[in-house]
């Protein structure tokens, strides 16, 4: 088995156990969880000198599917596989009490094995295909409550969203294979061409569903109502960062005019979601809030031409968001739900939980020597440095201040304040996973410096002024956020916030109702459409009770002749008897079939008519067939 | 050696005149006849699937006098285009038999009616002389209007007038058309493989043919604005009936638009291409928007079938537009695999419908609900059907659609908007499956029983090669592909 395939493999195979088992085993979830890990890590070691893995599967003719493992894809099926593993030793825990642990542990292995080939295809087919079963899986594990109503509505919001967005992704593959003439993912980028800006914009479009970039933000908030495992998983290195991942990939294909849109939607999402994030009153919503303005931060490093930048931050992110969302879950069942008012003061309550959330909170925020200090800096270094660092800085620098306030208020609310605290059970595996993932969030900047070395990309210079500016913006989001109330923070725009700042209704009324209203013209039509066939199926048989007229009335005529044929025989019964009363009684006889066959033919039932139809044709055919044999 | 294709094209009508013959036959007795006679024919297609298709012309050709004088006679024979149809058939007939053998109303006539109508169908497609194929064709029709007003729902006498009209009107151009192409034979014959290797009409004559067929295949199809008669036969047709128009006799429209309009007239289909890509973008979009305001879940499987066929009407068409021969194999290669693939997936849907009708006895999306719950495997297996349908890879329709709309693109980049499509029906599946299977479990369906064995062995087979056809294309794609990229036009 070639080393591309161990990242994939284990998950794929413990998903397809687990459905043949019909068991929930934790042993079948963890050991591919974990052998997936190894298998990236060893992957890693194998490529980091810079020789990449190729593998060739069959696909569509002429057209094979493509794994590739370079450095950059090895690190990200480490970060997937990471965070993957301990999600799911912290799901054992969380999950303890649910029913339809076998569907959940394997759609979870699935998601993994999908987000592994997503990250190591080397094709826009593969690519494709793992981003449309990542969607999938996000839609069953966002439905797996889905006898709850709002649970089962937040799936279907999550799925269309990201597929409706997923039609840019498509054409744009066309675009690229078209104009490449292959289906080769690294080929078709250097390719570029005159389809390069609009394929640019059209996987941006991409990006922005699966990365909740504004306008298409909503889903994510919606999808809190799936269990917090896979909201960990979904927001920091599977679903969400499909996105980024994607426009990292294909920086090398994006013209200056797509950079600067990318930069900017960005920036405005890290800004717009970040104000939705302060003004939110529920734990999980401020997270996913914050991770669509975090992978705003990104989009606008990869806006900024320094990809490398946006890859830390996606790294970093991974790490502390997975962090935040499973001690979010911990609190979750020690108050029985994520509501401020339920969550005051637990965090002196569960102070292990905490102290894991309370690092990675202030990771996410930019404090040193934390991971995300280190990325948030790269960031702002390339926003200040871009072509459009007039807009693009501003734009990162108040992402930043923005991500202090909102970490600053879940801090002070988790600390303040005191509140009825169940035991939590399965609280060791819960524990384990959270510490699993904050020590990363801690110390992952040490390892940025070797990972610089190892990828061939651009590298970022971090001037002082943009680590001062980065680090004034942190603190004071800090401080704000702690000492000040966000309804007074924000001002007039947080009743606007609270609604997640959307315009006249959203994207519901501006694409949802347009849709159903063009479907129910559809269906207006076809009523009409269908009336206008069924007259003209009326006229043709009001032509047909015509020609019934007409065959009653010959009808009448045949048993006219029977009834002179009566009356000659009367008057030849003086001839010669029996030889002219035998026939005359044989033709009667055969008047009489004939009169009854005629009626047999009106029933008046369509299916005789046809059936009859149907035979004459046949016979009329064979006729004409075998006159036309004899005479040529 | 055997004659495998006419043995398999006549094994079923061996049946049918079998159990017509039998002095009152019990039930069972019937049922057991049906599904041996159609597992045989599944053996025969599958024993020509494995003897395989040569790239050019046709292969396993069997040949019979039968008119020598004009020009006719018995010729039967496959091709990559065919040959998945073909086993297509032999799958689906199959897997209807064995649901319908828990069928009590008048089995004797119902099942010779289905077995007649595999005779019919395998016929269509492998028949190579224009008089057999409008023959196949024909029989074909009348068996199924007979299945419809005999043991359709409610309102089946409108709906078989509906299918009777169309049947009429639609099938008589394709007869004119034939006497087209044999009139204009410099030898007069109905080969057909003569008519594809020297198309003999040209100009006028050739654009009159081939509106002509475009009339008949697209009733058949069926394409807006002539696909009325589709959601109405369907609600009405039972079970089996619904999964036989849509997974095998559908087909016959798109297998003759490939076959004698792009074949037999490709210099006027080149002429007349943008017409016929109009034709398919409107009918797949029109479709998935007509889906998605439905109420009826057996209506709203039927408006998707229109969408995923205009997707083949796309296909072919930008075969016949462009002028670079690997951009007309992907759009063939996916044309012909669509239809295999809407063969498959419909007829599951199709068949999980019927299921869901048998215990509500309704088909309203608002009145079913919470039924993931309720009959969970039942559930379960329509979730992965509807995923298909809406293209989900790694499922039969992905590389389908993938390769119609990546040749869409080369050929003719405006009608890449019928991708819109693929977003509409996910939305409309979405939407089926929040009302009708998510959400709370309704007290009214508590008692509802799950699959039984017969229903696993009737959909279960389909969804195996649903998944298979996603994942791995190349079994199919393989003898379709070294047919397509010989095709000369």
């Amino acid at each position: 088995m070639s080393a591309v395939l161990l990242p994939i493999m284990p998950p794929l195979i413990a998903a397809m156990a687990l459905l043949v088992l019909r068991r929930g085993s934790t042993a079948l979830v963890l050991g591919g969880a974990t052998l997936s890990l190894g298998g990236s890590l060893w992957l890693l070691t194998r490529v980091a000198g810079g020789q990449a893995e190729t593998l060739l599967l069959p696909g569509l003719p002429d057209m094979p599917l493509r794994m590739v493992a370079g450095p950059l894809e090895a690190l990200l099926t480490v970060a997937v596989a990471t965070v993957g593993t301990f999600v799911l030793i912290y799901a054992v825990g969380y999950m303890k009490r649910e029913s339809g642990l076998c569907r959940f542990y394997a759609v979870m292995s699935l998601f993994l094995a999908a987000m592994q080939a997503l990250v190591l295809s080397g094709d826009w087919v593969l690519l494709l295909a793992a981003w449309e079963l990542i969607g999938l899986c996000s839609y069953l594990l966002i439905g797996f409550w889905f006898q709850r109503p709002e649970a089962a509505d937040a799936a279907g919001r999550a799925f269309l969203y990201t597929r409706s967005a997923d039609l840019g992704l498509y054409v744009a593959v066309f675009m690229l294979i078209g104009s490449a003439g292959t289906g080769e993912i690294a080929a078709s980028l250097e390719a570029g061409g005159s389809a390069s800006t609009a394929a640019g914009l059209l996987l941006l479009l991409a990006a922005m569903g699966k990365s909740a970039q504004v306008p298409l933000q909503d889903w994510l908030m919606r999808a809190m109502a799936g269990p917090t495992p896979v909201s960990a998983l979904l927001h920091s290195a599977t679903l969400v960062a499909a996105g980024a991942i994607l426009l990292i990939r294909s920086a090398p294909l994006l013209t200056p005019e797509v950079l600067l849109v990318v930069g900017l939607v960005g920036g405005v999402t890290t800004v717009a979601a970040g104000v939705i994030a302060l003004a939110e009153r529920d734990l999980k919503r401020l997270l996913a809030a914050s991770t669509a303005s975090q992978y705003g931060l990104m989009l606008v490093a990869v806006g900024a031409g320094v990809p490398l930048a946006a890859l830390m931050h996606l790294l970093a992110h991974a790490a502390i968001k997975s962090t935040l969302f499973l001690a979010a879950g911990d609190f979750q069942h020690a108050r029985g739900g994520t509501g401020f008012d339920q969550l005051e003061g637990v965090g002196r309550d569960r102070p292990w939980t905490f102290a894991g959330f309370a690092l990675a909170a202030l990771a996410l925020a930019g404090i040193p020597p934390l991971s995300g200090f280190f990325s948030k800096d790269a960031v702002i270094a390339a926003a200040l440095s871009a072509q459009g660092a007039a807009w693009l800085g501003p734009l990162a620098l108040a992402g930043t201040l923005l991500t202090g306030g909102y970490m600053a208020r879940a801090l002070c609310l988790l600390w303040r304040g005191s509140g009825e605290t169940r035991p939590v059970a399965g609280s060791a595996w819960m524990t384990l996973g959270v510490w699993g993932l904050a020590v990363p969030a801690t110390i992952l900047g040490l390892a940025f410096g070797p990972i610089e070395a190892v990828l061939d990309l651009p590298a970022v210079t971090a001037g002082t002024l943009a680590v001062l500016l980065g680090l004034l913006a942190a603190a004071c989001g800090l401080g704000l956020g702690w000492l000040v109330p966000a309804p007074r923070l924000l001002g007039p725009v947080y009743p606007w916030a609270r609604r997640g700042l959307s315009v006249g209704g959203g994207l519901t009324v501006w694409v949802g109702r347009p849709a159903m209203a063009v479907a129910r013209g559809c269906e207006r039509l076809e009523g009409r459409l269908y009336e206008a066939v069924l007259s003209l199926g009326r006229a043709g048989l009001f032509l047909a009770s015509a020609g019934e007229r007409t065959e009653r009335g010959l009808f009448k005529i045949v048993l006219c002749v029977g009834r002179v044929s009566l009356r000659v025989a009367t008057y030849v019964r003086f001839g010669d008897e029996r030889r002219i009363d035998g026939l005359i009684f044989a033709l009667v006889a055969a008047v009489r079939a004939l009169g009854a066959r005629a009626r047999n033919l009106q029933s008046g039932l369509i299916h005789h008519s046809l059936a009859i139809s149907a035979v004459a044709i046949a016979v009329t055919l064979a006729v004409l067939l075998f006159a036309s044999s004899t005479s040529f | 050696m055997l004659p495998l294709v006419s043995l398999t094209l006549f094994l079923p009508l061996v049946g049918a005149v079998l159990i017509l013959c039998l002095p009152k036959p019990a039930t069972r007795t019937v049922h057991v006849i049906a599904i041996i006679t159609a597992a045989l024919t599944l053996i025969g297609a599958l024993s020509m699937w494995f003897q395989g298709a040569s790239g050019a012309g046709f292969s396993q050709v069997e040949e019979l006098q039968w008119i020598p004088a004009i020009g006719a006679a018995y010729r039967v024979g496959v091709d990559g285009i065919s040959l998945p149809l073909v086993l297509l058939s032999a799958v689906l007939f199959l897997v209807a038999v064995i649901y319908a053998s828990s069928l009590r109303e008048r089995p004797r006539a119902y099942i010779a009616l289905v077995l007649l109508l595999e005779t019919a169908s395998i016929g269509t497609f492998t028949a190579l002389d224009g008089i057999l194929f409008y023959v196949f064709f024909e029989v074909s029709l009348v068996s199924m209007y007979f299945m419809i007003a005999g043991w359709g729902h409610e309102d089946r006498q409108r709906a078989a007038l509906m299918f009777f009209i169309y049947t009429l009107l639609g099938s008589l151009p394709l007869l004119l058309a034939i006497l087209g192409l044999y009139l204009g034979s410099p030898e007069p014959t109905f080969d057909m493989r003569a008519w594809i290797e020297n198309p003999p009409l040209e100009g006028a004559a050739a654009m009159w043919a081939l509106i002509a067929m475009l009339i008949t295949f697209a009733v058949k199809i069926p394409a807006v604005p002539l696909h009325t008669w589709l959601p109405a036969a369907h609600v009405q047709a039972p079970t089996v009936g619904s999964v036989i128009l849509a997974g095998v006799m559908l087909k016959f429209g798109t297998y003759g638009l490939v076959r004698f309009a792009l074949q037999m007239t490709p210099d006027a289909f080149r002429e007349a291409g943008v017409v016929v890509l109009v034709l398919g973008v409107v009918s797949a979009l029109y479709g998935a928007f007509a889906a998605l305001a439905q109420s009826d879940l057996k209506r709203l499987v039927a408006y998707t079938s229109v969408n995923h066929m205009g997707y083949v009407i796309v296909g072919v068409a930008v075969a016949a537009i462009t002028l670079d021969p690997s951009v007309r194999t992907v759009a063939l290669d996916g044309a012909v695999l669509q239809m295999f693939s809407h063969g498959l997936v419909t007829g599951a849907l199709f068949l999980l419908v019927g299921m869901i009708q048998d215990r509500a006895h309704t088909r309203e999306m608002g009145e079913l609900g919470g039924l993931l719950k309720t009959v969970p495997m039942l559930g379960w297996t329509f979730v992965l059907a509807a995923f298909a349908s809406l293209g989900l890879p790694g499922l039969a329709h992905f590389p389908a659609e993938f390769q119609i709309f990546l040749a869409t693109l080369s050929a003719s980049p405006a009608a890449v908007v019928v991708i819109l499509g693929i977003a509409i029906i996910a939305g409309t599946f979405l939407k089926a499956l929040r009302e009708t299977f998510l959400g709370e479990p309704r007290q009214r369906w508590q008692s509802m029983p799950d699959l039984s064995a017969r229903e696993w062995l009737a959909v279960g087979p389909l969804l195996v090669l649903t998944v298979g056809t996603g994942v791995a294309p190349s079994w199919v794609l393989g003898i379709i592909h070294r047919t397509t990229s010989a095709l000369a036009l």
